[in-house]
């Protein structure tokens, strides 16, 4: 309607007034929806970076004026959380890598490679999807706590490692849990992915002589990187944001090896009411880490894509 | 260098009750240092058969021998044979270096510096030195050709397998790619077998070809003992450009009776012929005469539909007078068009070059007589 088509006439200033509504029609779009969602952002760091006053009297998206204007809450916060913060990403990072090098090869190996009873394994994995957290909580809990406590077996080795303490290895049992649960979703993706490789590809290689694991480490893995990157940052927020687990796994938000999303539902409440400017304070810090990754490897990201078609 | 042989090979994909036979029976022998070209329409198993040759498909009956010893249960990684693809399948991450000396890595004790120096080597070769420290995806489609066909030659292998290698290439390239490749070969003396589905590749570059229809193989001899002396139908129509004509009609009498025509066959050429046996006439475009002076063949008027002159020779297609709209025929002539577009004409066909093939089964029971300058048996062995 808006395209105009050198065969035909048109009314040029018909023309003109159509693409002005629907400019505008755009742009008034555009601008509801930048501030449906960035409204509630903008507010939660505007109110923490207010003073418990300020918040009271200052309409909530304002940035703080003068006085109003502290640290406090931010300082305070990260104090309550660094802890928590080393212990989500003890978690988080191993789990993610593992996760994503596991469901790769997973992937790789239901897909590029051709062996009997592949399809009820591929079935298998599908399944895993499906399964509901909820479901195996309990299991899950009498599982790490009574059937094979790792965590207790580990804790002396722990104890001798530099730079970790013996109460790291209650991550160990979550860890373990945020591969097996977030292995079928991944190997999915990477299976898309793969489907969409040429088979000549692992067949040049194997005429090459190159083993099934040679084909996967020096072919298939190299090429993957940019869904490494997609399956990496999906996966890390996953087990990052993760609160089911940790919070049947590790006994109480107050234990030293509680993560931050444990932590952050009782951080700035107290008999005496919700200081929100704490809460928000921590709710932006605990979200940083996937801020910056996602940040960080969107570049890598878009470089990978970019030598891939190349 | 070797030897390949397949006895009666097969393929079947079971996918449980249904089956479907791929390959069936195919026996071929290639001599050491000789090239084979598969050749055969889409579908026709020639692929199969080559991947069955390198060892990525499995083999449901028969036997590969790669001098005198199985391959059967070979895997892949093992045979010593290099592949080139249709789709190249150069590997997108490594430069051409990387991509060359993969193979060899794989699949040679080389040292590192011996890599290097034969990858250079054959890069020098193939011409594409150059090109040795770029990707894959900056190359274009006659450079990435010639990586995979580096790549392959590399390894210097006992075999040598392409699967439409030039399918990707412009015409014009294709044709300088064809030339090259079949120095190449020569060159370096390694046994090969090609695939195609086009009958210019398999005539022009095979120093034998294998024609295969519906899995089954038709014919093996070189390229111009299946164009003069097709085994079958199928051959004979499936070999030349264009291809040749039929008249499907049946014998009666002293004549093969058609709808359009009643062409008298000798009584050599009918003695071992039942009357009313369904036959099929067929003539090389370029053995039928227009409108010159008799010789010994018999003459029926046409009329010219259409006339494509090409420089160097023209396809004139015509029709016979009660022929049905579309059945027609087509006549190739040199030089400069004598006739045009509603022209009748007089066409004639020697009984020394037309082919006789039987109607029901397809079998070739003329071939068309030789008379080449020469001695035939120089070009038909």
């Amino acid at each position: 309607m808006s395209q105009s088509t050198p065969d035909t006439n048109i009314d040029v200033a018909s023309v003109v007034e159509d693409v002005n509504l629907r400019r505008i029609g755009h742009y008034t779009l555009i601008i509801f929806f930048l501030g449906f969602f960035l409204l509630p952002l903008v507010t939660g760091i505007m109110t923490a970076l207010k003073t418990n006053e300020a918040i009271a009297r200052t309409v909530p998206f304002m940035p703080p004026l003068g006085g109003g204007f502290t640290l406090a809450n931010l300082e305070y916060a990260f104090s309550q959380l660094s802890h928590a913060f080393i212990n989500s990403l003890l978690m988080a990072i191993p789990a993610t890598i593992i996760n994503v090098l596991l469901a790769s090869m997973a992937a790789f190996g239901l897909t590029m490679v051709k062996w009997r009873g592949q399809l009820v394994i591929l079935i298998l994995f599908l399944i895993g999807i499906f399964v509901p957290y909820q479901a195996v909580l309990v299991p899950l809990a009498r599982f790490w706590n009574n059937t094979f406590p790792l965590a207790d077996m580990l804790s002396p080795l722990f104890a001798g490692i530099p730079l970790l303490q013996s109460y790291h290895a209650d991550l160990v049992p979550l860890i373990i849990t945020h591969v097996a649960y977030g292995i079928p979703i991944c190997m999915i993706l990477f299976r898309s992915y793969y489907q969409s490789l040429p088979n000549s590809l692992v067949e040049a290689a194997k005429i090459d002589g190159a083993s099934i694991t040679k084909i996967y480490r020096r072919i298939i893995l190299p090429i993957s990187k940019p869904m490494f990157g997609v399956v990496f940052i999906y996966q890390f927020t996953q087990i990052y944001n993760e609160f089911l687990f940790s919070f049947t796994l590790v006994s109480s938000a107050s234990s030293p090896e509680a993560p931050v999303t444990l932590i952050i539902p009782a951080i700035g409440t107290s008999t005496s009411g919700i200081d929100f400017g704490i809460r928000m304070s921590a709710a932006f810090l605990a979200a940083l880490p996937t801020i910056i990754l996602y940040v960080a490897f969107a570049e890598q990201f878009a470089k990978g894509l970019e030598t891939e078609s190349g | 260098m070797a030897r390949l042989a397949l006895d009666d090979v097969t393929k079947e994909y079971r996918d449980g009750e249904m089956s479907v036979v791929a390959v069936e029976d195919v026996s071929l022998d290639v001599a050491d240092g000789e090239f084979l070209v598969l050749v055969g329409p889409s579908g026709c198993g020639k692929s199969t058969t080559l991947r069955m040759i390198a060892g990525l498909e499995t083999i449901t009956d028969g036997e590969i021998t790669l001098d005198d010893r199985s391959i059967n249960d070979v895997p892949a990684q093992e045979r010593d044979i290099a592949m080139v693809f249709q789709s190249y399948a150069l590997y997108p991450h490594k430069t051409v270096r990387g991509n060359m000396s993969f193979g060899l890595e794989e699949s040679t004790e080389l040292s590192d510096s011996d890599i290097a120096e034969t990858v250079e080597e054959t890069a020098g070769m193939m011409g594409i030195e150059d090109l040795l420290n770029r990707k894959p995806g900056e190359l274009s489609g006659g450079q990435q050709q010639r990586v995979a066909l580096g790549r392959a030659i590399v390894r210097d292998p006992d075999l040598f397998l392409m699967d439409e290698p030039l399918s990707n290439l412009d015409a014009k390239l294709r044709a300088e790619m064809r030339t090259e490749l079949q120095h190449l070969q020569e060159q370096l003396g390694v046994t090969s077998v090609y695939v195609t589905h086009d009958q210019t590749e398999a005539m022009t570059m095979g120093d034998q070809i294998a024609v295969l229809n519906e899995g089954t193989l038709q014919q093996t001899g070189t390229p111009l003992e299946c164009y003069h002396q097709p085994n079958n139908l199928f051959v004979a129509g499936f070999i030349g450009e264009p291809s040749m004509n039929f008249f499907d009609g049946s014998l009666e009498e002293n004549a093969l009776v058609t709808e359009s025509l009643a062409y008298s066959l000798s009584p050599d050429l009918r003695r071992d012929i039942e009357a009313g046996t369904d036959l099929v006439l067929g003539i090389r475009p370029e053995d039928v005469r227009i409108d010159e002076p008799r010789t010994d063949g018999q003459r029926f008027a046409a009329e010219v539909i259409v006339v494509e002159p090409m420089g160097n020779e023209n396809v004139i297609h015509l029709r016979f007078d009660d022929a049905m709209a579309g059945d027609e025929f087509i006549v190739t002539t040199e030089g400069v068009p004598t006739v045009s577009a509603g022209d009748r004409v007089d066409v004639e066909f020697s009984e020394a070059v037309v082919h006789l093939f039987d109607g029901d089964s397809g079998v070739a029971i003329k071939n068309r007589t030789l008379s080449f300058s020469g001695t035939p048996d120089e070009v038909i062995p």
